[in-house]
């Protein structure tokens, strides 16, 4: 069973009184331990699709099952529920400044109402994972960017989540760092199985994904899958 | 997520932003310091006023004075020395005591006069029913005194309160009244042989002794003044409840046919507490709307946190926080600021209350006099002590609690109704 299925999935904005049509039809089934990227230029509606896998928002019209679970028929607490096994990795880190490394990766867990030991323990492992063991209790503001976004991907590991959704990972990150995260990412679906959907319009990065969708104006035009 | 993680979140979220926090907090401060001051004051006044009033005018005591209340009665209708003894035999009545007083003057051997209040009591009885007040600190008060006794307040020994004495215990003195009711006006005068200087009373009494007054015996003051007529009569009765005080003033009543006034101590208690009950409410209610100012404030506060916190919100919510949590983090926030504000306010109005009463001190009071310790009394003069009650104390903490909580509430549902997207987008 995939992990991720969407069925004609379908999204309508309002922009002021204007109805823009981000998604106009997607289907896509993403299967357990795949990277897939889903590649387009910036307005194709592959970021909006991300937010309804994430359960961030809602479809107009369509379905998306996670795990065979119909997301729509959720409620509040049962998407959150649902968000705590969704590792969410953002172009802009989205790391809480007031909090170290290590509380930040820390922060899922308590929120799922884990116990602080256990959290300090697992936090540290994890950013041991990401190689950011000596910069545990910098706040993000003494970090560089990519030491910011393999933060952000320790957190979002920490639930042991059924995937990770990273939306451009890389886009507000140099290209040394960049190469060295997406390396990162790709250890971490080939060592530890871990499921990836990745969103760019970086044509070499979504090289590095095993399957690429190619988006353009709210619908799947393409499907390649790359050579690694 | 668990309560003690709910808390720190709140709390990092406040040291964040210490200044804009205490700023918030100093509303809450001020809001429930006024509460607090305010009514530490006015219940420390109340308790002032209610004890000197049990002191110079006992519980279990009724005075009875001529005139049927507001209006009513006839005028040629006179209380007489002797009416004791009918009122004695009334149930529940242990002793009637009458009081005949004149202004008049006291004059000493070096020839110096002061004006005071000449009072004719029975010795006995009057030291019967005040027996913590007609107490002497010098000499003895006679309980079979000779026509020539004389007991002085303690001010009319000691007027200035500095140790130069007027007269005192053993001197000879010569005691003066005018009759305006002879023609031509006629000067009376005796000579007495001060007999007991009194404790200081302090304070104000009704019936009671007084510190600027003097006592000479009621069969003096009778041949004295030239009447059988009385002031008042004060009966003690056996007991202070109130159904013994209600149907012992209405057998007195009615004795008279209503052409007396009967007036209990717990009645006028009654009265005074009523009165202050109502200033101590007002006061509240004015010192209230300086904490709902607060409330705004913290409403206000609270609103421009939620804007500049939607995106970590989203991320919040992203991580898979619940509404309910978002809501509880942000009334955790306002309930720290509310619950820090209420407790110093507590402590800081409980020292204006202190500051207060001591500026009163010093100033030698305004409106009631206030006294301290060893200082000077003003004739009148009460002492202030500021009263904390713990029903005030904790009614404060949970008031400033409550009003930081409500106001709250709408900018804490505003953020947990925050969609996650949007939220993330929000720059």
């Amino acid at each position: 069973m995939a992990v991720v299925e969407t069925i004609n999935l379908r999204k309508v904005y309002m922009l002021g009184k204007v109805p823009v049509e981000a998604l106009r039809g997607v289907n896509l089934k993403v299967e357990e331990g795949e990277f897939l990227s889903v590649l387009g230029p910036s307005g194709s509606g592959k970021s909006t699709l991300l937010n309804l896998i994430g359960a961030l928002d809602k479809p107009t019209d369509g379905k998306v099952f996670v795990d065979g679970v119909d997301v729509s028929t959720l409620n509040e607490n049962e998407l959150a529920n649902l968000r705590r096994k969704i590792g969410f990795v953002f172009q802009f880190f989205n790391l809480i400044p007031r909090f170290t490394a290590l509380e930040n990766v820390e922060l899922p867990m308590a929120i799922a109402g884990v116990g602080k030991e256990e959290r300090r323990r697992r936090a540290a492992e994890l950013l041991e994972t990401v190689g950011l063991a000596d910069r545990m209790n910098h706040k993000p503001t003494e970090l560089s960017g990519g030491e910011q976004q393999r933060v952000a991907i320790a957190r979002a590991l920490t639930n042991n989540p059924r995937f990770l959704l990273m939306d451009e990972p890389t886009g507000n990150i140099d290209s040394k760092n960049a190469y060295e995260i997406i390396q990162l990412v790709k250890r971490l679906n080939r060592e530890k199985g871990v499921t990836i959907v990745m969103v760019t319009h970086d044509q070499r990065l979504a090289a590095e994904a095993t399957r690429t969708v190619h988006m353009l104006d709210g619908t799947i035009v393409k499907e390649t899958m790359n050579k690694t | 997520m668990k309560p003690k993680d709910i808390f720190f979140y709140a709390f990092s979220a406040i040291k964040l932003r210490k200044l804009r926090a205490a700023l918030t907090t100093l509303g809450v401060v001020i809001g429930i310091a006024a509460i607090v001051a305010l009514l530490s004051i006015t219940q420390g006044l109340q308790v002032a006023i209610s004890t000197q009033l049990r002191r110079g005018f006992a519980t279990d005591t009724l005075i009875v004075s001529a005139g049927g209340g507001l209006g009513g009665g006839d005028a040629s209708f006179s209380l007489l020395v002797n009416d004791t003894q009918t009122i004695s035999q009334i149930e529940n009545v242990t002793t009637a005591l009458a009081i005949i007083q004149r202004i008049g003057y006291i004059k000493n051997a070096d020839g110096q006069a002061r004006r005071v209040t000449v009072v004719g009591v029975d010795f006995k009885a009057y030291k019967e029913v005040y027996s913590s007040t007609f107490i002497a600190e010098n000499g003895e008060i006679p309980l079979n005194p000779e026509n020539t006794a004389v007991v002085v307040g303690k001010r009319v020994s000691d007027p200035w309160s500095n140790g130069t004495i007027f007269c005192k215990a053993g001197d000879t003195v010569e005691i003066l009244w005018t009759n305006t009711t002879a023609r031509p006006l006629r000067n009376e005068t005796y000579t007495g042989n001060v007999v007991a200087v009194l404790q200081e009373v302090g304070g104000f009494s009704i019936g009671g002794p007084s510190d600027t007054s003097i006592y000479i015996s009621i069969m003096q003051a009778q041949s004295f003044f030239g009447t059988d007529k009385c002031e008042m009569i004060i009966v003690k009765l056996k007991s202070n409840d109130k159904t013994t005080i209600e149907s012992t003033a209405k057998a007195i009543r009615s004795l008279f046919g209503g052409q007396v006034t009967v007036t209990s101590a717990t009645a006028v208690l009654n009265i005074i507490s009523s009165v202050f009950s109502t200033i101590e409410l007002f006061l509240a209610g004015i010192a209230a709307i300086s904490l709902l100012v607060a409330g705004i404030g913290i409403m206000n506060i609270m609103i421009v946190s939620l804007m500049e916190r939607t995106r970590e919100i989203g991320i919040l919510k992203a991580l898979g926080m619940k509404n309910r949590t978002v809501l509880l983090i942000f009334l955790t926030e306002a309930a720290l600021i509310g619950l820090m504000g209420a407790l110093i306010g507590v402590g800081t109005g409980w020292a204006l209350a202190e500051l207060v009463v001591r500026i009163f001190s010093a100033n030698g009071g305004v409106g009631f006099g206030v006294r301290q310790g060893g200082q000077a009394a003003l004739a009148g003069g009460i002492a202030i002590t500021p009263v904390l009650t713990l029903t005030v104390l904790l009614g404060a903490i949970a008031f400033g609690l409550l009003v930081s909580v409500v106001f709250a509430l709408y900018p804490a549902w505003r953020a947990s109704r925050l969609k996650p997207v949007e939220a993330l987008r929000y720059e």
